[in-house]
C-alpha cells in the first residue's frame, strides 16, 4: 500500500517539476512575442512571432492541463487508485509531444496558431515547409492519444468505486446523500467526459485534415470551425474544472471547515456538464452562415454556466471561509485569489459572449484579456498554490513569512497588471495575434510597452516562487 | 457611448464588487465566526434567484440586438468582398476569378453612399479572414468572418463620410498583421 503511494507521490512530483519548468519558459515566450507588439516598427521576423505565439499558447494549455490533471489524480488516490504507469506514460508521451511541437515551431516556422484552424496549416503561402505541418500534427496526435488514455485512465479508477451516476452524484438530485462522494470524485468525472469529448473531436479534426489534405475529400471550413472550437474550448474549460477540484479537495484542510457534495453542488455540476458542450458556439459568432438558433443557443448556454459557477462555485468558497479561522499560507492565499481571478475572468468572458459586444471584440485583444485572468490568475495560483501545500506537506521547512507574502504580492501585481493592458487593449479595438501594430491601432504599442514591466515584476515574483516551492519538490523527490 | 467602453465600464464595475466581496470575506477570517449552514444556504438561494433574473434580462436586453441580417431590410448597395492572402478585394460585380480579384485589390478603394444601408457579401478564396471596419481613427464598427465556401452577410449604414480602413481579424498567415483593404464613404 505505502509503496503504491510512493510512487504516486513521485509521479506527482515529476510532473510538478515539469510544470514549474514549462511555465517560466513559456512565459518567456509570452514576454517575447510582447515584445513584437511593442515595437512600433514593422515586425522585421513576423515569422517568429506567429511561431512563438503558437508555441507559447499550445506550451500553456498542455502545461496547466497536465498538471491539474496530475495534482487531481493524485488528491484523488485518498479515494480511488488511478495508475501510477499510466501517469508517467502520459508524462513520456507528453515530453515527446513537446519535442516534436518545439521543432515544428522553433524549427520549422509552423506559425497558423495552437488550434490550427483549418485550413490555414495547408496554406503556409512559403512560410513553413510541409513536414512541419506534418510534425505538428503528428505532436498533437501524440499528445491527444496519451492524455485521452490518461484521462480514461483516471475514469476507470473511479468506476472501480462509484458507478457512473453514484460519480455524478444523480442521487444527491433525490433526497440521498448515500453513498457519500466527496466533490472532486463528482468534478473530476464531470471534466473527464468532457474532456474526452472533446479529444475525440480533435481526432475527428485531425483525420479530416488528413484526409483534405491526401485529396480524399472536400473538407467543409464551417464544419472544421466547429469541430475545433468543441475540442479547444472544452479542453481549456476542463484544466480550470480540475483546477477547481483541487480546491475542493485541499482549501477545506486550511479553512478547518467541511465542504461536501450536496444536493446544489450536485446540479450545479450535471448543468455544467450539460451547458458546457453548447458554449463554444460563442466562439463562432462572427460566422454569419452559421444558423441563427445555434447563435442564440450559444449565448443562452455561455451566460448560464456563469450561474452554477458564481451560486455553487464562488458563492461556496466565499462561504467557506467566512468567518474560518484560516491558515493562511501562500496555498491557501493562491486558491483563493485563483477563484477570484476566475471569477473576474469569467466576468469578461460573459460580457464578451454576448452576441452584440462580440460584434466589436471579436479577436480583438479583450480575448486574450480574459482567458490571461482566468489562467494566470486563476488556473495558474490553483496549481501554484496546490506545489506549495504538496512541497510543505513532503518536506517541511518554512521560510520568513514575509518572503512568501511577498511573492504572492509580486505574482498578483505583475498579473493583473499584465492583462490590464490586454483589456485596455482590447476596449480600445487592437486586433489580437498581430506581429505590429498598424498605425490606425498603434495605440497597441503603447499597452505593451506598459505590459512589459509587469511581466518582469510577474517572472521575478516566480523566481523567488521557485527558490521556495520548486527546492521543496526537488528535494521530495531525490528524498 | 461605445459599445465598447459600456463593456469596459460594465465589467470594471462587477470585478471591482467581486473585489470587494473577497477582501471581505478574506477580511472576516481575522475574528472566528461559526458557520450558519440555513443562513448560508437562504443567502444562496436568493442569491442565485437574483442572479437568475439578472442573466434573462440581459438577455432579453441583448439577444434582439444582434448583427444578423434582417429579412425585412433591403439593403440599398450590394458590396461584393473576397479576402485572399494578404488583401480584401471589394467590388460591385461579383468576384469569380483570381485575375478579378487581382484588379480590384489593386484598384483605388470602392465608393459607397453615405447613409445608405450596404450589403457587404463577405467570403474568401484561401483560408479564414476577418473582415474588420474600423474608423480613421481605428475604432472597430463591424466584422464578419471571410470563409472559404461561405458568404457572410454584413448589412452596414455608415453616414460619416471620409475613409473606412479594413483590418484582417483572423490569423491567416505571416502577413496577416499587413492585411488590410478600405473603402470611402461619400
Ligand atoms: C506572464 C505570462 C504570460 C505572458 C507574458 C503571455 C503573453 C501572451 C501574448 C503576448 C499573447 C499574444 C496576444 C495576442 O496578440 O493575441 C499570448 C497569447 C496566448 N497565451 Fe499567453 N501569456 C502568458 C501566460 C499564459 C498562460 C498562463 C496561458 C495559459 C493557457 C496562456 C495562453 C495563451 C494562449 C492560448 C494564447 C492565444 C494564442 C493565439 O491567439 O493563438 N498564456 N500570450
Ligand atoms: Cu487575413
Amino acid at each position: 500500500m505505502d509503496a503504491a503511494m510512493d510512487r504516486i507521490r513521485r509521479v506527482t512530483l515529476v510532473w510538478m517539476i515539469t510544470a514549474l519548468v514549462l511555465f517560466p519558459a513559456m512565459t518567456l515566450l509570452g514576454y517575447l512575442i510582447r515584445r513584437f507588439q511593442a515595437s512600433p516598427t514593422p515586425a522585421a521576423h513576423p515569422e517568429w512571432f506567429y511561431s512563438l505565439l503558437t508555441l507559447h499558447a499550445l506550451g500553456m494549455v498542455g502545461t496547466w492541463f497536465v498538471s491539474s490533471m496530475a495534482g487531481v489524480s493524485y488528491l484523488l488516490s485518498r479515494y480511488v487508485r488511478p495508475s501510477p504507469a499510466v501517469s508517467l506514460g502520459a508524462f513520456f508521451g507528453t515530453l515527446a509531444g513537446v519535442v516534436l511541437v518545439c521543432l515544428a515551431t522553433v524549427g520549422g516556422f509552423f506559425g497558423a496558431g495552437w488550434y490550427f484552424l483549418f485550413p490555414l496549416p495547408l496554406y503556409p503561402n512559403g512560410a513553413w515547409p510541409a513536414w512541419a505541418t506534418a510534425l505538428f500534427f503528428g505532436a498533437l496526435a501524440l499528445l491527444g492519444t496519451s492524455w485521452l488514455v490518461w484521462a480514461l485512465d483516471v475514469l476507470r479508477a473511479i468506476s472501480q468505486r462509484y458507478s457512473l451516476s453514484a460519480a455524478l452524484c444523480l442521487h444527491y438530485l433525490g433526497a440521498s446523500t448515500e453513498p457519500e462522494v466527496p466533490p472532486i470524485v463528482l468534478i473530476t468525472t464531470v471534466s473527464l467526459i468532457v474532456c474526452i469529448s472533446g479529444l475525440v473531436s480533435a481526432v475527428i479534426v485531425l483525420v479530416l485534415f488528413a484526409a483534405h489534405w491526401a485529396g480524399w475529400l472536400n473538407v467543409d471550413a464551417l464544419l472544421m470551425k466547429n469541430l475545433t472550437f468543441l475540442f479547444g474550448h472544452t479542453l481549456v474549460n476542463i484544466s480550470l474544472y480540475l483546477g477547481l477540484g483541487i480546491v475542493y479537495e485541499v482549501l477545506p484542510g486550511y479553512a478547518g471547515r467541511p465542504w461536501k457534495t450536496n444536493r446544489i453542488v450536485a446540479m450545479a455540476w450535471s448543468s455544467i456538464l450539460f451547458l458546457v458542450l453548447f458554449a463554444y458556439f460563442h466562439h463562432l459568432y462572427m460566422d454569419f452562415a452559421q444558423p441563427g438558433w445555434v447563435q442564440t443557443l450559444g449565448q443562452i448556454a455561455s451566460y448560464f454556466l456563469s450561474l452554477p459557477a458564481a451560486a455553487v462555485t464562488i458563492f461556496g468558497v466565499l462561504n467557506l471561509i467566512y468567518g474560518a479561522s484560516m491558515r493562511w499560507t501562500p496555498a491557501s492565499t493562491l486558491f483563493v485569489l485563483g477563484v477570484l481571478g476566475w471569477a473576474i475572468g469569467g466576468v469578461a468572458a460573459v460580457i464578451d459572449a454576448t452576441v452584440a459586444v462580440n460584434f466589436v471584440f471579436h479577436n480583438t485583444l479583450w480575448v486574450p484579456a480574459h482567458f490571461h485572468t482566468y489562467f494566470l490568475a486563476g488556473l495558474v495560483f490553483f496549481v501554484l498554490g496546490f506545489i506549495d501545500h504538496l512541497g510543505r506537506e513532503l518536506s517541511p521547512g518554512e521560510e520568513p513569512k514575509g518572503l512568501s507574502k511577498f511573492t504572492v504580492a509580486l505574482l498578483v501585481v505583475g498579473a493583473y497588471g499584465f492583462v490590464a493592458t490586454f483589456y485596455w487593449s482590447g476596449a480600445s479595438s487592437v486586433p489580437r495575434r498581430f506581429a505590429a501594430y498598424p498605425d490606425e491601432v498603434m495605440r497597441g504599442a503603447a499597452h505593451a510597452r506598459t505590459s512589459l514591466v509587469f511581466i518582469h515584476v510577474f517572472l521575478l515574483g516566480m523566481i523567488l516562487y521557485l527558490w521556495m516551492a520548486g527546492r521543496r519538490c526537488v528535494r521530495a523527490l531525490f528524498s | 457611448m461605445t459599445v465598447q467602453l459600456k463593456a469596459l465600464y460594465l465589467f470594471l464595475a462587477i470585478a471591482a464588487l467581486l473585489i470587494l466581496v473577497f477582501a471581505l470575506a478574506a477580511l472576516s477570517t481575522t475574528s472566528s465566526i461559526p458557520a450558519n449552514a440555513s443562513a448560508a444556504s437562504r443567502l444562496r438561494k436568493s442569491f442565485a434567484i437574483l442572479l437568475g433574473l439578472v442573466l434573462l434580462a440581459a438577455l432579453g436586453l441583448t439577444l434582439p440586438n444582434t448583427p444578423y441580417p434582417r429579412q425585412a431590410d433591403v439593403p440599398e448597395k450590394v458590396v461584393f468582398v473576397v479576402a485572399k492572402q494578404f488583401a480584401f478585394g471589394l467590388s460591385e460585380t461579383p468576384i469569380t476569378t483570381e485575375e478579378q480579384w487581382e484588379a480590384v485589390s489593386s484598384s483605388a478603394p470602392l465608393e459607397i453612399p453615405a447613409g445608405a444601408l450596404v450589403e457587404f457579401r463577405v467570403t474568401s478564396f484561401d483560408v479564414n479572414h476577418g473582415f474588420g471596419v474600423y474608423t480613421a481613427g481605428g475604432r472597430l464598427l463591424a466584422q464578419t468572418q471571410a470563409m472559404p465556401g461561405y458568404v457572410n452577410r454584413l448589412r452596414l449604414r455608415l453616414d460619416r463620410p471620409g475613409k473606412y480602413p479594413v483590418l484582417c481579424l483572423e490569423l491567416c498567415g505571416m502577413q496577416h498583421h499587413e492585411m488590410r483593404g478600405a473603402f470611402v464613404v461619400r
